[in-house]
């Protein structure tokens, strides 16, 4: 949870930094770091948070979600969890019931830091904002990186640890980028961008999402669900 | 209608791995009440064949059915008569043994909050309610695992080697418990182990499994007349004895310190003719005995003897 807070935070101070230019021009880094945040104004940081709810929503929802399925089997508990009087697959969707939630709160958590630390540094243009469709994309592209822990689920599962699914994560990250970058029609078909098409901050080159988009992604969830509770219900557990 | 009166009955339950054969058609019965000690050297298949009861691993051919019905995904019911303990006992480490068995009890669906309290009573958990797990010695780690097996009041508990890293009076307080229960509250226990002078304390029928197969199933009681007898002489002569010995028709060999083993039921039952006979002919024994074969020997000459199949 701190990871969060301190994410928000982060983000509002290099805002801040970038406007001042004497502290960033003592530190290499932090120049290097605040170039790509644009304006000094509110429409550009909500831009910002909106890309980073992005990148932490892949990361940060994976990696709860493979430390939450991950260590049944690291700390070898899981056993425990086969023979009794409830279904494996009760378990299984108690588990990312609650993960979904707490990955809504989690960014909520990174909204309010980053909206505190901007006032307190004094971000201007709060009035010109409108904030209303800034929440509901930033909601959205929440509930869209969240519902995409179930493949998360599945490779802890069948990986029986957190080791895999957090390479996992990282090689989806790095995947995205590299689409972006190198192959922005393919980004239509990757349910990993999705999220960040839908947000429309990743540029005007990007293609719009389709109803082809949409459909592999629901279809790249419905696996992830149905398939780690096919594995729980049919694997052996040794 | 058979298998109704067997806690634990399987029919040609198997196990492969590829080329590993983990186990191969154990067949067993359990009844009620029964302290059925299930034998082994570690890899003889008794994990395996543990984990088939359980549903842990789906068995490559045969069935295994508990309380009379089949041990399958659908049938969750069955796992509120059945407590189980597998292999190393592990707990949630930074939860307390109360919070681990909170939420053992809710995970069971358990509504009634004395259970928590007489478990922890029951296993001597109370001084430890508010450790965190991973600061649990071996063997208050084994008994938070008695502890998660037994919270239901199951009628019939499986236990995987429950005497690990316990210390002698732990053992001895386990084997007391499982006994109660058996004895008093008609719990069937199938416990497994690789001591049989350990589990032969206990336990009222034996089940041998060696490579996956099971090689010899008996009641307690009669697990003696499966154990070798011999009749041990030692005279002054053990050669000129052993002349005498074989010439009136007995069998007598050599044991490793020179003295003589004489087998046969006729030996081991009349000692007295031998000692009789030896006398007759100047060489009275310095030393007669019958000899019974330990537990270990026997269990090691067992699993030396069979010759499976595969």
């Amino acid at each position: 949870m701190f990871f969060f807070v301190f994410m928000g935070i982060v983000m509002g101070l290099l805002m801040f930094v970038s406007q001042h230019p004497e502290i960033a021009s003592r530190s290499a880094t932090l120049s290097v770091k605040t170039s790509f945040l644009g304006e000094f104004s509110w429409a550009a940081y909500n831009d910002l948070l909106i890309q980073i709810i992005l990148t932490v929503g892949v990361i940060g929802f994976g990696i709860i979600t493979s430390w939450d399925f991950g260590r049944e089997f690291s700390d070898r508990v899981v056993k425990d969890l086969l023979a009794l009087p409830v279904p494996r697959f009760t378990i299984i969707l108690a588990k990312l019931i609650i993960l979904f939630f707490w990955s809504m709160i989690l960014s909520v958590i990174v909204l309010v830091a980053a909206i505190l630390t901007g006032l307190a540094v004094r971000i201007p243009g709060w009035t010109a904002v409108d904030w209303f469709p800034f929440l509901w994309n930033y909601i959205v592209c929440t509930v869209l990186n969240a519902l995409l822990i179930t493949p998360v689920a599945f490779v802890a599962s069948a990986g029986r640890g957190y080791l895999l699914p957090i390479s996992f994560i990282i090689l989806i990250m790095i995947l995205t980028q590299l689409l972006f970058v190198g192959l922005p029609g393919a980004a239509f078909w990757f349910p990993w961008a999705l999220p960040a098409l839908f947000s429309g901050v990743a540029g005007e080159a990007m293609p719009q999402p389709g109803f082809i988009s949409y459909l592999i992604y629901g279809l790249t969830v419905l696996a992830g669900l149905f398939g780690t509770i096919a594995w729980w219900q049919y694997a052996d557990h040794k | 209608m058979f298998k109704m009166t067997h806690v634990i009955h399987t029919e040609n339950l198997t196990k492969h791995y590829g080329d590993v054969h983990a186990a191969e058609d154990v067949t067993l019965h359990i009844k009620k009440a029964e302290i059925y000690g299930f034998l082994g050297l570690n890899g003889a298949g008794k994990t395996t064949t543990i984990r088939m009861l359980l549903g842990m691993i789906r068995p490559t051919m045969g069935t295994a059915f508990l309380f009379g019905q089949k041990v399958g995904p659908g049938n969750l019911d069955l796992w509120n008569q059945v407590g189980h303990l597998v292999e190393t006992p592990y707990s949630y480490p930074e939860l307390t043994v109360m919070e681990n068995l909170e939420i053992y009890y809710r995970l069971r669906l358990l509504k009634d909050p004395g259970l928590l309290a007489d478990v922890v009573e029951k296993l001597h958990l109370g001084q430890y309610r508010n450790t965190k797990a991973k600061h649990l010695s071996l063997g208050n780690a084994q008994r938070l695992g008695i502890a998660k097996a037994m919270i239901h009041h199951p009628g019939l508990l499986i236990l995987d080697e429950p005497a690990n890293g316990l210390d002698p009076a732990g053992i001895v307080e386990i084997r007391e418990l499982l006994s109660d229960l058996a004895g008093n509250h008609g719990v069937s226990v199938f416990i497994s182990s690789h001591i049989l002078g350990e589990i032969s304390r206990f336990a009222t029928r034996i089940g041998i499994i060696h490579e996956g197969h099971m090689i010899y199933e008996s009641d307690i009681d009669r697990l003696d007349q499966s154990r070798r007898r011999s009749l041990h002489v030692e005279t002054l002569d053990n050669e000129q004895a052993h002349e005498i010995l074989s010439s009136a028709g007995y069998s007598a060999d050599f044991l490793s310190d020179g003295s003589l083993e004489v087998s046969g039921e006729a030996a081991i039952n009349h000692p007295e003719k031998i000692s009789a006979l030896l006398a007759s002919q100047g060489l009275a024994p310095k030393k007669i005995l019958v000899e019974e074969e330990d537990l270990e020997h026997f269990f090691l000459r067992l699993i030396q003897t069979s010759k499976p199949s595969s």
